[in-house]
């Protein structure tokens, strides 16, 4: 896992440094460090309000950072936004489409106004919405699409001009089940093309099979290397349950392992899988009846609600 | 991106582009963004079939007008038609653009659809300038729909081909310096019901506020002038004195009045005369003035030899216009003293006077007066004061405009999200 890196390194993709803007008194952000390589997806916890939205501005270029540095593939976005630009797409989490223009116009003006020739634009477009699966909309005015179709095009908009950086806010919202398997897998192409990928999202059982790794937000900062120290130790948890809890815990306490007792079990650390299968077979011949065995749910939730700084 | 994306989406095989890359931070307007812009503009405002009616109603009253005006013009040239379709080009202009401009950025910001083209290589010179020649181009729409009345009623109206392209030209440049004005206001203000108000209340100031301010400044140059009249003093006559002075305007006949019996009293009084040539230029401000300013000069007296109609409506408003210019005219303007005693018992001197000498006094006025009215119509027009106006609103607009387009932001409009 990667949060925190004291030299950028050619192959990160989004480098920020000590990020902070406020607008007004109110601190969006305060304090954001973090870095994405290619070919990684990142995902950006924590609670509303925190400054996920603000920090994915100023790396977008849109808002221009009070202190810190931002690298884009190499661009400071506040001297040289126009590279930036040609490097990053960007979804934001405001669902905004044109309504009078069919799904196939907005991507081809869209890859017009990143001065993509219009028949390439057009035909670049047409592949975006096979792969959203939105081809059947391809001729069928915006406004015709419900939330979760915007949400696609939207997408595939941030995507008309092949950028090295994708910045995906709230990708997930107003998705149903099938299409957040979709955009799993998506988001899991678009980094295996080698793109960076910095996603934000609450849905964050959805985060866990996605990302590589997380970056924790509270009160405009980053959480840095204890949330990640967090995430890395939730995800060796293991959630043992057995028919005879209390057998359980003896059995446990007997081999000298470290675990939280629950009222159907118990929650231990296992290194790896294979550490986990001789733990079951273990488990096993010491005559406990062990009815479930696996993982502790999402780390990043267990993390995010161990951090519990600050509720809303 | 990878080759290897082509075999794993054989539905939507990907097509590789290949931008050109850009470096820095570039602001300045280009043809191929600001066509774009445009295009994008006017593709997605399209009116819908609500539009389509309300455009249509708006239409249909302004056709009325110009089919009157077109049915009621006389055999003979007559520039009035022709200008009150100008009036209608003008007022249909002002009315739309600066109300689609004056939405075209804030609402834009509150749809979440303009900070996805800030993000992409058009720059904020491309995106001003597209939405300002979009809304603009909704005003050319009505000068094109209004053409047949405008050239059916220019071919009656004097004019020639090169002065109605002028004229045309002034009110297009007036209409695109308020889309402008509508603009920079959607650009500071969040809220398109506050950023309409004001475009509209901008477009107000210079139409009509510059007459009231004109009217207002005038009392701030004027002078005070005092006339003296002589009159008989009613109060002290002799109950006789005045049966008889009664007696005599009744019948006209003042000889049997005895001019002892009557005292002359002096009474003063003060006018005020406006001295409008200082404060003309706020007229010149005014957008409407500045388009009849552009209008050709007709004189009152050779018209008819010129090959013009006879003074119109642009014609008579540039006479009014140069009255505020020169000034009073301390000849015409001059008041003759009223003095009663002297008409009562003078009488006999001035019935001296020769008809013919009354004839001549009365031509010389006539012909004072007809010189005025001839050097009102030939004064020098003047819009180059209106058209500065213009010109600066539309650079100053678009300079904010373009300001506040910019990205990175340091500042938010208050009370908005960038996206």
């Amino acid at each position: 896992m990667t949060l925190t890196q004291d030299a950028p390194v050619r192959t990160d993709a989004i480098t920020v440094e000590g990020v902070s803007r406020s607008f007004g008194s109110v601190k969006a952000v305060e304090d954001a460090t973090l870095t994405v390589p290619r070919g990684h997806v990142t995902a950006l916890i924590g609670p509303n309000g925190c400054g996920k939205t603000t920090l994915m501005l100023m790396l977008s270029g849109l808002l221009r950072p009070d202190a810190g540095e931002i690298a884009i593939a190499g661009h400071d976005p506040r001297t040289d936004a126009a590279a930036v630009r040609a490097e990053i797409g960007w979804m934001p989490d405001q669902l905004g489409s044109w309504d009078n223009l069919t799904c196939l116009q907005t991507l081809t003006l869209m890859g017009e106004a990143y001065r993509i020739p219009r028949a390439t634009a057009r035909a670049r477009g047409m592949a975006l919405l096979h792969r959203v699966h939105l081809e059947e909309f391809a001729d069928r005015p915006a406004r015709v699409l419900s939330r979760g179709q915007k949400q696609r095009l939207s997408l595939a908009r941030a995507l008309v001009h092949d950028p090295a950086v994708l910045l995906l806010d709230e990708p997930a919202n107003g998705l149903d089940p099938r299409s957040r398997v979709e955009l799993r897998d998506l988001v899991r192409e678009f980094a295996a093309e080698g793109r960076a990928v910095l996603v934000s999202s609450h849905v964050l059982a959805e985060l866990d099979e996605m990302v590589d790794d997380a970056v924790f937000m509270s009160k405009g900062r980053t959480m840095g290397e204890h949330a990640a120290a967090m995430v890395a130790d939730a995800r060796l948890k293991y959630r043992v349950d057995a028919l005879d809890p209390a057998a359980l815990q003896e059995a446990l306490s007997r081999g000298g392992v470290e675990f939280e007792p629950t009222a159907t079990g118990a929650i231990t650390r296992i290194a790896d899988e294979a550490n986990a299968a001789q733990a079951l077979a273990w488990l096993i011949r010491q005559g406990v009846q062990v009815h479930r065995f696996g993982p502790a749910g999402s780390a990043l939730e267990q993390t995010y609600m161990a951090m519990n700084e600050e509720r809303r | 991106m990878t080759t290897d994306t082509l075999h794993e989406h054989p539905a939507g095989a990907d097509v590789p582009v290949d931008p050109p890359a850009r470096k820095g931070n570039p602001w300045l307007p280009s043809f191929h963004g600001v066509g774009l812009m445009t295009r994008i503009e006017l593709r997605r405002r399209r009116p819908s079939t609500k539009g389509y009616v309300l455009y249509g109603i708006l239409f249909a009253i302004v056709i009325a007008i110009c089919l009157a005006a077109a049915i009621f013009t006389p055999p003979q040239l007559s520039s009035t038609n022709f200008e009150i379709v100008l009036i209608m080009v003008l007022g249909v202009g002002m009315l739309i653009a600066p109300s689609l401009s004056a939405t075209s950025i804030n609402g834009d910001s509150g749809e979440g659809v303009l900070a996805p083209l800030q993000m992409s290589h058009l720059t904020a010179g491309d995106i001003a300038m597209g939405k300002l020649l979009a809304s603009w181009t909704v005003s050319v729409f009505a000068l094109v729909a209004l053409s047949p009345f405008l050239i059916y009623t220019f071919l009656s109206s004097g004019w020639t081909v090169v002065e109605m392209l002028t004229t045309i030209g002034a009110i297009l440049l007036v209409v695109l310096a308020f889309t402008a004005v509508g603009l920079a206001w959607s650009s500071i203000a969040a809220r398109a019901v506050a950023s309409v108000a004001l475009a509209h209340l901008t477009t107000g100031f210079f139409l009509i506020g510059t007459l009231i301010a004109f009217g207002v400044s005038t009392l701030l140059f004027t002078e005070e002038a005092t006339q003296r009249d002589r009159y008989i003093d009613w109060e002290t006559l002799a109950p006789e004195a005045e049966e008889a002075l009664n007696e005599a305007y009744m019948t006209g006949d003042f000889s049997a009045l005895d001019p002892d019996d009557y005292q002359c009293v002096e009474s003063e009084w003060a006018y005020t005369i406006a001295h409008t040539e200082h404060v003309a230029w706020i007229l010149l401000t005014n957008p409407a003035v500045m388009i009849t300013e552009t209008a050709p000069i007709v004189d009152p007296e050779t018209w008819e030899e010129d090959g013009r109609a006879a003074p119109g409506l642009f014609a008579n408003i540039h006479s009014m216009v140069s009255d505020a210019r020169l000034g009073p005219d301390d000849e015409l303007d001059d008041y003759i003293a009223y003095d009663e005693c002297a008409q009562l018992f003078q009488e006999a001197e001035a019935s001296e006077m020769s008809e013919e000498e009354l004839e001549a006094m009365w031509a010389e006025d006539e012909n004072r007066w007809i010189e005025r009215q001839q050097e009102l119509a030939n004064l020098e027009r003047a819009p180059w004061l209106g058209l500065s106006v213009a010109g600066v609103l539309l650079v100053g607009s678009m300079w904010i405009v373009i300001r506040r387009l910019r990205v990175p932001y340091k500042k938010l409009r208050t009370g908005t999200r960038v996206a």
